[in-house]
């Protein structure tokens, strides 16, 4: 494919974050927010959006500033930058998307928290060039992106038989009998779909845990 | 670079810092300032939406109810009014005059026609980590509970900021706030636990049921609900004549 804009290295790097080095199941970085808004198929898309923006951006802005940051500060420039972009994003949902903003609440500021970003930052765009340090951080950010949306789609369906709020589930199953799971809306649903989103996932690549 | 330039020296590190902050802040006090007019258009909307939702609206709006038609539900049937400490409706003035430290407040009548249907006003207090903001309607009688609602907290989640969900918020339609054997003031309070377990009978009308892990933050709504209840007494005594 000689039209495409991303290099063979480059789409590797997306594959890997997505696939074998998925940071929410392989990694296991970013559950917290994974559970709490992922009941609803749109509050995770939002949340999906801004945390892979937080991230790409932040590898960027780091990756540039890399030589310039003494390394006794290191981690509170990449936290200065990693919270103004967050602050930055959270602006954005407030004035644009009030509903989703108040809906997501504190998880949008705890993007700060999540460990994907930082680790990217830490690990990742300390050491590399700007535009690589960006198709890392874009592909975590799609890699926890794609898991969210996942868990999102089956709790919103199963919980509330809804998708995007649209009615998902036939009139006549629930005349017949059926009603939605309750347990779905709940944290505990999240973490056995996790659970099993994990547990398919390295059924297929057949990684085991080493030593 | 220089070859003396030393990138781990204290001097570098305080200036390094100081770019990083003022850039930082810079750029978000930008951001802030640039969408000032949107977030608080959007914010003003969503305390009239809250008001609807507190009085309980006869024929209820969609969830997903349009800016519009809040505007429009709102310009209808709610009379926003100005009263003064001792319960007397201030002329000519709405809740929007109200300049803070003053001590007049506001209070919203929910009309459908002519007929008053409820009294609504903001309460305010603090929570466990945050301030609540909220709204509580009584109904014309000045003794019983209409509706509740918080639009604005900084709980944590799943446990405080349950006072959001409809949930808490319905246990409150119906309850008392005044005492007709002892003909006086009785806030409705939220209990540790369940109101079935502690109250029976006529008490039980006082009471509603607490949120478990949330001590503190229903501590607080009892102690707003009270606090906020006094502060208008002398406005609803005069209804209840």
């Amino acid at each position: 494919m000689a039209t495409t804009i991303l290099s063979k290295k480059e789409r590797k790097q997306i594959k890997d974050a997505l696939w074998d080095n998925n940071p929410v199941t392989f990694q296991i970085l970013g559950i917290c927010s994974a559970l709490a808004v992922t009941v609803q198929l749109k509050t995770a898309l939002v949340m999906a959006i801004s945390l892979t923006f937080v991230v790409s951006m932040s590898n960027v802005v780091i990756s540039i500033l890399r030589n310039k940051i003494p390394s006794k500060i290191r981690i509170i420039v990449q936290l200065s930058v990693i919270s103004s972009l967050v602050i930055l994003a959270d602006q954005f949902l407030k004035a644009y998307m009030y509903d989703v903003s108040k809906q997501l609440s504190v998880f949008v500021g705890l993007i700060i928290t999540n460990c994907i970003v930082m680790g990217r930052a830490e690990a990742y765009a300390m050491a590399n060039p700007p535009w690589k340090s960006f198709i890392d951080g874009l592909g975590n950010g799609l890699g926890y992106s794609s898991v969210l949306i996942l868990v999102a789609t089956a709790r919103e369906i199963l919980g509330s038989g809804t998708l995007l709020g649209f009615p998902v589930v036939p009139q006549f199953l629930y005349d017949i009998g059926y009603v939605n799971c309750g347990m779905m809306v709940l944290a505990p649903g999240a973490f056995f779909l996790l659970g099993i989103i994990i547990w398919v996932q390295r059924a297929i690549s057949g990684y085991t845990e080493s030593n | 670079m220089g070859k003396d330039f030393n990138k781990e020296s204290s001097s570098y590190i305080f200036t390094f810092a100081m770019i990083i902050c003022v850039v930082c802040s810079f750029s978000l006090a930008l951001v802030s300032q640039g969408l000032k007019a949107k977030k608080e258009t959007n914010i003003a909307l969503d305390i009239k939406k809250n008001i609807l939702k507190a009085v309980n609206l006869e024929e209820h709006l969609a969830l997903k109810a349009s800016a519009t038609e809040i505007e429009a539900a709102y310009e209808n049937k709610i009379e926003e009014l100005v009263i003064d400490p001792s319960g007397n409706i201030v002329e000519g003035k709405s809740p929007k005059d109200i300049v803070e430290g003053e001590s007049l407040y506001p209070v919203y009548v929910y009309k459908e026609g002519s007929q008053k249907k409820a009294y609504c006003f903001p309460i305010v207090g603090k929570g466990l980590w945050s301030t609540l903001y909220g709204y509580l309607a009584l109904e014309p009688d000045a003794m019983t509970v209409r509706g509740i609602t918080y639009y604005d907290h900084g709980e944590t989640p799943g446990l405080g900021a349950e006072i959001e969900k409809d949930w808490f918020q319905n246990n409150f339609k119906g309850k008392k706030i005044w005492d007709l054997k002892e003909n006086k003031l009785h806030p409705v309070a939220v209990v540790k636990g369940k109101v079935a377990d502690k109250y029976s009978g006529e008490n039980a009308q006082f009471y509603v049921d607490g949120i478990s892990g949330a001590t503190m933050t229903s501590k607080g709504v009892t102690e707003m609900i009270a606090r906020e209840l006094n502060k208008y007494e002398p406005f609803f005594q005069k209804i209840r004549k």
